[in-house]
């Protein structure tokens, strides 16, 4: 079982399968298993593709917020006042950095003269490390029932037990008879109907796409008062939208922006000059302490590539439907 | 297995001809040297194609707006702060995603989901959509033209019935109920009866939130506003609170009049089958 770890896109370990005995001997005769429904099912035999078994792969990974090696901010470019540091993003080691200071100079002691917004580097590896892992063992079992790719995949990463987490990969492996078996497995949310037009209309299902991005932003004075309410007066002052406390709240706004940015960027590359297809996003804020932030985008959907011209669909013809 | 029954020759030569594709590695640059991204689905992907367009990208627009504190404490009638804050966040969301979808090399966004929180002290906006450009050359070339909530499909039937979509329209409006009189109180004791307090209340933010979507969409020069969603009741951050929120896609007629799409009407024969408890049929007296 391969257990390199790996940096998003799915390990197949097709040229090597390493599975454990027992799998290698239930994967070698006996009735194939699917998880299609009996409609996907049905369409995946008129599309010529057989079902070989149904294939999963786990992963558990300790997993916590924060690095119990690293200093404070493990991954932070060496933690507060390393060399990531700067005032603009991508700077140091590619990561995201953005830094804010108070306006107003020395007023107590509590007064939060600094905010940081900082990617949280060694989260993203943890999930792209688990994530892969599982994928790649699905790929891998699938690979050694000889398929020529994994349809309807479903995967997730749930709470395990105290501070650990399990990723989940599972889809029906599939043959295409009459081709030549692929250097790896491709890979698929899709499966039925969709899987179907999406071939029809010139499309090869490659692989599974995923990432995460997640952002910490530590505030500032300004952002600190801002999200508890205490913006009025001389902090903050009469904005543009004339009202006084009521604006932007610009350190969360820059964060935000730039989870979404960085998952964008990290699916991007997991595609060569392919197209990612029925992307989803799916994004959550936690609240640490008053005026800090941690913002977590997982961004998902299937990496596709056009393998011939398709002519445009004739003009659709619109219906009503006499149901109620 | 056995090898099934013969379906689809077509589909199944397809299916060979893009995994014999996938082995060989034959990747076909996209356009640009830039790989797309979108959130459609296949179907909308094909339809949009058929009218001439195609994504591009996804793009994502995020803002929070504060709300200074004690804005809801000792008050009754409409909140003023919680409804600039919304106004100037969906303003300043909507640009985000203009630049980005402009960035990308976009001229529209369509099926844009809209993500809102409204919390004491702050009102958070989250838009996500696809960036999508014309195939051909037909309109106006490299323009920023619309923002819409519309998903594909509805945005084809729109473009075909002769109208355009705009950029979305919004009101939001916060109200303060006020407290009932210890005589209200007292006579009310007891009984399922109307509170008047509270539904003036919700009236007063409906009338102010669809308001200003309206002028919203005159800002924008729409003639309409379609498929709008409104967000209505208690607010989270007191009982007393009432909020009203609309949101919408402004629309206005490209050619000056409307076209007749002239639907066919089908009757589908993929009606769930009714259900009944089996178990009525042994009642007493059947």
């Amino acid at each position: 079982m391969s257990t390199a770890p790996n940096a998003g896109s799915p390990d197949t370990g097709a040229g090597a399968p390493d599975l454990p005995e027992a799998a290698v001997h239930r994967l070698s005769g006996g009735a194939w298993s699917s998880g299609l429904s009996v409609a996907d099912f049905a369409s995946c035999l008129d599309m010529g593709m057989e079902p070989l078994g149904y294939v999963q792969g786990y992963a558990v990974m300790q997993w916590s917020w924060y690095m119990s090696t690293g200093g404070f901010a493990g991954g932070f470019g060496g933690g507060f006042g390393g060399p990531a540091l700067g005032t603009g993003a991508g700077q140091g080691r590619g990561q995201y950095v953005e830094q804010w200071q108070c306006p107003h100079g020395f007023v107590s002691a509590e007064h939060r003269t600094y905010g940081v917004n900082y990617e949280l580097t060694w989260l993203e590896r943890s999930w792209s490390t688990g994530w892969g892992l599982a994928v790649g063992r699905m790929v891998e079992e699938a690979a050694s029932l000889g398929a020529t790719g994994v349809v309807g995949v479903f995967d997730d990463m749930r709470p395990l037990v105290g501070g650990t987490v399990e990723f989940r990969a599972s889809g029906t492996a599939v043959a295409v008879p009459g081709t030549p078996t692929p250097p790896a497995p491709f890979s698929t949310y899709l499966s039925g109907q969709r899987l179907a037009k999406l071939v029809e209309a010139g499309f090869a299902p490659v692989s599974v796409a995923a990432t995460l991005s997640a952002v910490r932003m530590l505030g500032y004075c300004i952002t600190h008062y801002q999200l508890a309410g205490t913006s009025v007066g001389t902090w903050y002052g009469t904005t543009a939208s004339g009202a006084a406390g009521v604006g932007p709240v610009d350190q969360v706004n820059r964060a935000q922006a730039a989870a979404r940015r960085l998952a964008r960027e990290r699916i991007r590359a997991q595609l060569g000059h392919d197209i990612l297809h029925g992307a989803t996003l799916e994004d959550t804020e936690r609240e640490i302490g008053e005026g800090d932030l941690a913002i977590q985008c997982t961004l998902k959907g299937n990496r596709v590539r056009r393998f011939k011209d398709y002519d445009p669909l004739p003009d659709p013809t619109p219906v009503v439907r006499l149901l109620t | 297995m056995s090898t099934p029954a013969e379906g689809s020759a077509p589909l199944r030569d397809e299916v060979r001809r893009a995994v014999v594709a996938l082995g060989t590695g034959a990747e076909r640059a996209a356009e640009g040297g830039r790989a797309t991204t979108s959130d459609l689905t296949i179907d909308e992907t094909l339809l949009l194609h058929s009218a001439g367009w195609e994504p591009v990208d996804l793009v994502f627009g995020v803002s929070w707006w504060s709300i200074p504190w004690g804005v809801w404490q000792w008050t009754t009638g409409e909140v003023q702060e919680p409804c600039v804050a919304f106004g100037g966040a969906v303003d300043q969301a909507a640009a985000l995603l203009r630049r980005e979808c402009e960035k990308a090399g976009g001229s529209g966004v369509i099926g844009v989901e809209i993500g809102l929180t409204v919390s004491s002290h702050h009102v958070a906006i989250a838009l996500s959509g696809t960036a999508v450009r014309r195939t051909q050359p037909g309109g106006p070339s490299g323009k920023f033209e619309f923002i819409s909530d519309l998903s594909a499909r509805d945005f084809v039937l729109l473009t075909r019935a002769g109208w355009w979509p705009l950029g979305l329209a919004a009101g939001a409006s916060f109200v303060v109920a006020p407290r009932r009189t210890v005589a209200q109180w007292a006579s009310q004791q007891g009984q399922n009866t109307e509170l008047p307090n509270l539904t003036e209340a919700l009236y007063l933010a409906r009338e102010r939130a669809m308001e200003r979507m309206q002028h919203s969409g005159e800002s924008m020069r729409a003639e309409g506003i379609v498929a709008v969603k409104l967000r209505e009741g208690r607010a989270s951050s007191s009982v007393r609170v009432m909020q009203f929120v609309a949101f919408g896609t402004g629309v206005h007629l490209a050619d000056g009049t409307h076209r007749s799409i002239s639907p066919e009407m089908v009757v589908p024969l993929d009606e769930k089958v009714r259900l009944f408890e089996a178990t009525s049929l042994r009642k007493p007296g059947r």
